[in-house]
């Protein structure tokens, strides 16, 4: 089961009711819409996924609702390889509070993180954003652009794969934010000891 | 953001200090729902962390509200009695460097010249400008701690799982202030054989003293009333090794009770060799990280999270909490949990205040220089009437600061100031003058910043006995080294609140969720639970086995004891019998000689 060479974590953020929870049980259950009461102690899904014969493990993490009174915690951003910035094309506000969000990302995440603008619900019959207003955002500030619906599964399974490709690509060639270069796990149960410069995670 | 609250929850917490988030999450984690707010835009309170720029801009802040509605029943939040206070900061740097510094100089660049400079051992390097600059990479603690391997708190973070929202690094060395000098601390048994400034003798007393400790009801019998200091003299070791084990091992002060000050060493010994060289852990990125933690896993539960509330007040009925008004929205719920900043000022009885003395230093070098980058706890013993210090310093690799910088804690009991409290430490360790600096003093670190203030202790305060019996009051940072305290405060509320409900239960891990029909769950939450009980008795019968194997090897063992007993008892036997016949011999043999000379 744990025969993956590679793990990297991908956050999601944006506005509340972009779709970023649909986006995700999507991808990793096809599901939409995802049950409600299922929400409730998922802190991150895993989805395993191959490329190039290689088998990487996305592990995707949610907000868990603490974007709506804009109180997400920093550690939600630290140690993240890619981050997803979402935001619905049928809903101007979402749109406009993408420079609060961007701004929130400077401080926290690591500045080599890659970063990705989603515009979801393209199924919507209702559009206000264009299309190029998004992908010239995207452009201004250095990210990848994609247009996704959650409903209808369209560029979901693409946005996960672009991501674990790009990550793959920048791990061969060293380019990546390196978090576990000298992190150890620790099992809580076996105690051991372990080289004293290393930082520990407990688990 | 214009969402609206629901009207109504379980519990409504104001505050995001370490034990109001510890109970957040403990509450949303029973299935409570939970509203938890606060007035700052950022988590943790006075327990938070800030990059070098924020932690400039806090204010010996005034936060008393006047309450504006003239009801008895409406009461405002918060009184100035828990500010943070005498906050005085200074760059020890020159404000901008002679050399040119292009604007449009990106972050990148900046760090390939730090690198440069540092290559070229030049110290002066780091003006203000730059520090600024890197601010982003500072998270400096109001309230810094560490965490013993197997206190309280660790053990709680392994058992609820919420150790995997945060990272840990081992603080790697320990010194000690001792005859003038920083000395490493020996507190293994590996470490007081390598210590060469402990002799041979000492060493024997010092290890037999560690082992005894485990002995403590036999060991503190005539100690009731007495120190631990006074234990520690009674026991004729030297005035070196009182000092290792008083303010090292135990982290105790000379008026430490002497059963709190064995309890506190043995703490200190039990914590060693599980995750490295020290019994103590520091959580990357700054001890603000660990309300957020708890946070985390509220909001994974269903707690809902709101920073930067304009909170007003609440209303009590029939001297209980009723409700809470939060941006003209009216909200009730079943408790109300705040911290002690947040409390009307009415509450709160007794007006002598506790001060923790704080210092912050950025310096260019670490105190003790080393090959490998250091995570270094010092504790200084009390001298000439200033309190006992304990200093944490902190390099790059912590997560609290820029690379070829330290951050540099001094905490203390407030005596009289955070400058003077500190002043002979600062003295001894750091050069903190353009002035000293000119006089080649290139062994001690320079100071590069610094930053005093002071921290209400507001842990006895008393409160008065109508505060509403469904209102809990949490206090704010403490002098401990450590969050255990925190913990067991944080398990009190929740019991006063749920005394049928488990405090913190494991939190499942993501593979462990099944996600799906709700009937094929319940099926699988069955399998599940049918596993478990099969591994639990598994389990149990593994242990029974053991234990027979265990008593087996008693048996075998008392068994072969016995034996030997008896070959030996056998032999002996039989040499005395053939001593006996020897003797016997030897008598017939006289008594024949006799017969014979007769
Ligand atoms: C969350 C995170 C964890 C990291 N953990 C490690 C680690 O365990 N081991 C390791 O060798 N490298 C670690 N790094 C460093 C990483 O490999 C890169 O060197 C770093 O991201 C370089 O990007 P930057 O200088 O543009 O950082 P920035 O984008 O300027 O920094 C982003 C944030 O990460 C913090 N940060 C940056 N570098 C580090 C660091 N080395 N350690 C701690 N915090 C840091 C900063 O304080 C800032 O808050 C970490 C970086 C980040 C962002
Ligand atoms: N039409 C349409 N609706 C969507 C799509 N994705 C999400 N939604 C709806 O948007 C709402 C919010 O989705 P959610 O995933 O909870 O948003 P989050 O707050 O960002 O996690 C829900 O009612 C979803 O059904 C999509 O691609 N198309
Ligand atoms: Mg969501």
């Amino acid at each position: 089961m744990d025969d993956y060479k590679f793990l990297f974590k991908v956050v999601l953020v944006g506005n509340a009711g972009v779709g970023k929870t649909c986006l995700v049980r999507r991808f990793t259950q096809g599901l939409f819409p995802p049950g409600q009461g299922a929400t409730i102690g998922v802190d991150f899904m895993i989805k395993t996924v191959e490329v190039g014969n290689e088998k990487v493990k996305l592990q995707i993490w949610d907000t868990a609702g603490q974007e709506r009174f804009r109180s997400i915690t920093q550690s939600y951003y630290r140690s993240a390889h890619a981050l997803i910035l979402v935001y619905d094309i049928s809903s101007q506000p979402t749109f406009d509070c993408l420079p609060d969000w961007l701004r929130e990302i400077e401080e926290y995440a690591s500045s080599k993180v890659l970063r990705i603008l989603v515009g979801n619900k393209i199924d919507r019959e209702d559009r206000e954003i264009p299309e190029n207003v998004g992908e010239e955002f995207a452009e201004r500030h250095n990210m990848y652009y994609l247009e996704t619906s959650a409903k209808e599964s369209d560029n979901v399974e693409k946005l996960f794969m672009q991501i674990a490709e790009d990550l793959m690509k920048q791990a061969r060639t060293r380019d990546l934010p390196r978090y576990d270069s000298n992190n150890q796990t620790i099992d809580g149960r076996t105690s051991t000891i372990n080289d004293s410069s290393c930082c520990s995670r407990l688990q | 953001m214009d969402f609206e609250f629901p009207k109504e929850f379980d519990v409504i917490i104001v505050g995001t200090g370490v034990i109001e988030s510890i109970l957040s999450a403990a509450a949303s984690r029973v299935g409570k729902r939970v509203l938890h707010i606060d007035e700052n835009e950022y988590y943790g309170g006075q327990w938070a962390s800030f990059n070098l720029e924020a932690i400039m801009k806090l204010k010996n802040s005034q936060k008393e509200r006047i309450a504006n509605k003239s009801d008895s029943n409406f009461l405002s939040f918060g009184n100035d009695l828990f500010n943070i206070k005498n906050i005085d900061y200074k760059f020890h740097v020159l404000p901008k460097k002679n050399k040119v510094c292009s604007e449009e100089k990106d972050k990148e660049v900046v760090d390939n010249n730090l690198q440069e400079v540092s290559q070229d051992d030049n110290e002066e390097t780091w003006d203000e400008e730059l520090l600024i600059k890197t601010s982003r990479k500072f998270n400096i603690d109001l309230c810094p701690k560490l965490q013993y391997a197997r206190g309280n708190f660790v053990e709680l973070l392994i058992s609820s799982n919420i150790a995997r929202y945060s990272e840990y690094r081992s603080v790697t060395r320990i010194l000690t202030w001792l005859n003038n000098h920083l000395e490493p601390l020996p507190c293994s048994r590996s470490d007081v054989f390598a210590n060469t400034r402990v002799s041979v003798v000492e060493k024997r007393m010092l290890m037999k003293l560690l082992t005894s400790l485990n002995d403590e009801e036999k060991e503190t019998q005539n100690y009731e009333s007495k120190t631990f200091k006074e234990f520690l003299t009674d026991k004729k070791l030297t005035s070196n090794l009182v000092h290792y084990v008083l303010y090292g091992i135990s982290t105790s002060s000379d008026h430490t009770q002497c059963k709190e000050g064995i309890q506190k060493a043995k703490r200190f010994l039990n914590s060693l060799g599980r995750f490295g060289k020290t019994p103590f852990l520091f959580s990357m990125y700054g001890s603000g990280e660990i309300p957020q933690a708890f946070c985390r896993l509220s909001a994974v539960f269903g707690g809902i999270f709101a920073l930067g509330q304009p909170i007003e007040g609440f209303a009590l009925n029939d001297e209980k909490f009723k409700s809470l008004t939060v941006r003209s929205q009216t909200i009730k719920a079943e408790h109300l949990v705040m911290g002690i900043e947040n409390l009307p000022k009415q509450f709160i009885k007794s007006k002598k205040h506790d001060y923790i003395s704080r210092c912050i230093l950025i310096t260019n070098k670490s105190v003790l220089d080393c090959e490998k980058e250091q995570l270094t706890l010092i504790f200084y013993p009390p001298e000439n009437n200033k309190s006992f210090t304990t200093i944490i310093e902190l390099g790059y690799l912590t997560g609290t600061c820029p690379n070829n910088v330290y951050l540099v804690h001094l905490i203390a009991k407030q005596d009289t100031s955070p400058q003077e409290d500190f002043k002979h430490i600062i003295d001894k360790l750091f050069i903190n003058s353009y002035h000293e600096m000119a006089e080649n003093n290139h062994d001690k670190p320079h100071i590069l910043w610094s930053y005093y203030c002071s921290i209400n202790d507001s842990n006895d305060v008393e409160l008065t006995e109508d505060l509403p019996k469904n209102i809990f009051v949490c206090p704010g940072p403490d002098l401990d080294l450590d969050y255990d305290f925190s913990v067991t405060k944080a398990k009190k509320i929740f019991n006063a609140m749920y005394p049928d409900l488990e405090f913190l239960p494991r939190a499942p891990d993501p593979e462990e969720i099944i996600i799906g029909d709700d009937e094929i769950t319940e099926e699988a939450k069955e399998i599940t639970e049918e596993a478990k009980e099969i591994t639990e008795e598994a389990k149990e019968i593994t242990e029974e086995a053991k234990e027979i194997t265990e008593e087996a090897k008693e048996i075998t063992k008392e068994m072969t004891e016995e034996a030997k007993e008896i070959t030996e008892e056998a032999e002996e036997t039989t040499e005395n019998e053939i001593n006996d016949v020897k003797n016997e011999k030897q008598e017939t043999i006289s008594e024949e000689r006799q017969h014979t000379v007769e």
